[in-house]
């Protein structure tokens, strides 16, 4: 029996525009890792210690990564890359999962992973071609009085469930639900995200890409050369990033 | 020594052995349901009934409701307020507790009973902006004394609402059955 494949109807390229995007300036980033601190503050990401650390099971939803080029002794170090979830607008981990726990939300176009419904496969990890996504390999211990940290607007994940980079889909509802109450629109550069918020050197932006006025699209227009990472994939990511300007 | 067992237990001995068993087994359960389905022990047996026959709104001892996602519980300062015009209030056994709480500033540890789990984020204001009662998931107040919970609070009980509210609107219909919506 043949097999008709559906292509998706997900228009391609610069066709495609999100709602929720960020700007990352490489030649900003001063790789000082205050993004990564903020971002593990902010969605209560457990400390995983050397042990599981060396496994190479630390759990970051944002890392910098550093590159060199050429070969010892003359080394090059490129920019320092900050790599979160690209909030794909055709995921490659959502098609994977068989319990539907890492899903596209319709409303935020957004990639959610449902901690709830997640029973550990790991498939969308390995799919993943960022590898942004972090498995909960165990109950990591939180000693008194590190608790009392944990923000109250954020699920504490348990073991056996991934968990990745949320866009603080958590700050984007709070300034939604603010919005709401005061009978407006969220404006732009009303809330940003933790990293974003955190970074010194202003590397990071925030906001609506479907909004021409907004700062991420005007950044994004100035600029003119960003680049999303791995996007021969057609994976439609909404993070862009500048290099070399 | 196996079929020796099973052919005791045809016995008459060993048939009553097995009924006990089985009753014992039986009311362990019972139970144990029995004990999930009672209001937790509060540190006053606080009578929602009696406060709201004298016309007391829900919103004046839980303001949080209708400005951000808790309701909140009320401090002992509130009660006070009116309790300390109340000559009862001095004498009374049930209210001791509350006027040691305010004697002794050491707050009262209520026990919530209207809970959700960690993995769901929910907003009170957003349900009473979009015209929705208390009554409506808390059940009629008038009719308790201590507070007790009379709906399970699952997915089930909230898409029930959603999905009704939103109704012929798509993009409300979206929003509200997002998973991104309760569950970040």
């Amino acid at each position: 029996m043949a097999i008709e494949l559906k292509v998706s109807e997900v228009k391609m390229g610069e066709a495609y525009v999100g709602k929720w995007g960020m700007v990352i300036d490489q030649d900003m980033c001063t790789g000082c890792q205050a993004c990564v601190a903020a971002c593990a503050m902010e969605n209560n990401l457990s400390f995983v210690g050397e042990t599981d650390s060396g496994y190479g099971r630390s759990m970051h939803w944002i890392r910098i990564e550093r590159f060199w080029e050429g070969s010892y002794p003359e080394v090059k170090m490129t920019p320092n890359q900050p790599m979160l979830c690209q909030q794909c607008g055709a995921a490659t981990c959502e098609p994977v999962c068989p319990a539907f726990a890492t899903v596209h939300s319709q409303a935020e176009q957004l990639n959610l992973q449902v901690y709830n419904r997640c029973v550990g496969t790991r498939y969308c990890a390995n799919n993943c071609p960022y590898q942004v996504r972090s498995f909960n390999w165990r109950d990591y211990k939180r000693p008194e009085p590190l608790p009392n940290q944990l923000n109250p607007d954020v699920t504490v994940r348990r073991r056996g469930v991934m968990e990745k980079c949320t866009f603080c889909i958590q700050r984007i509802h709070k300034a939604q639900d603010k919005a709401k109450s005061e009978g407006r629109e969220v404006v732009d550069g009303e809330f940003t995200t933790a990293c974003a918020q955190a970074c010194p050197a202003s590397a990071i932006t925030f906001g609506r890409v479907d909004n021409p006025d907004s700062l991420v699209s005007q950044l994004a227009r100035v600029h003119g050369h960003g680049v999303k990472h791995l996007e021969e994939l057609g994976t439609l990511p909404n993070v862009t990033y500048f290099k070399g300007g | 020594m196996i079929k020796r067992f099973f052919d005791w237990l045809k016995k008459p001995l060993g048939l009553i052995a097995v009924g006990i068993t089985f009753l014992a087994l039986f009311s362990l359960a019972a139970y144990g349901i029995s004990l999930s389905q009672q209001p937790p022990a509060q540190p006053v047996q606080f009578p929602h009934r009696i406060h709201i026959g004298f016309g007391i709104q829900c919103l004046y001892c839980h303001p949080g409701a209708a400005k951000g996602p808790s309701a909140g519980i009320p401090a002992e300062a509130r009660c006070w307020g009116c309790h300390n015009q109340i000559v009862k209030t001095q004498t009374s056994l049930l209210l001791k507790p509350l006027k040691d709480s305010v004697i002794s500033g050491k707050p009262l540890q209520w026990v919530p009973v209207a809970q959700v789990p960690d993995f769901v984020q929910f907003n009170h204001r957003a349900h009473i902006a979009a015209g929705q009662n208390c009554e409506n998931c808390h059940g009629d107040m008038s009719k308790m004394t201590v507070a007790e919970n009379p709906q399970i609070f699952n997915m089930g009980f909230c898409l029930k609402c959603h999905t009704k509210v939103a109704g012929e609107n798509h993009d409300l219909l979206v929003k509200l059955t997002d998973c991104g919506t309760c569950h970040y």
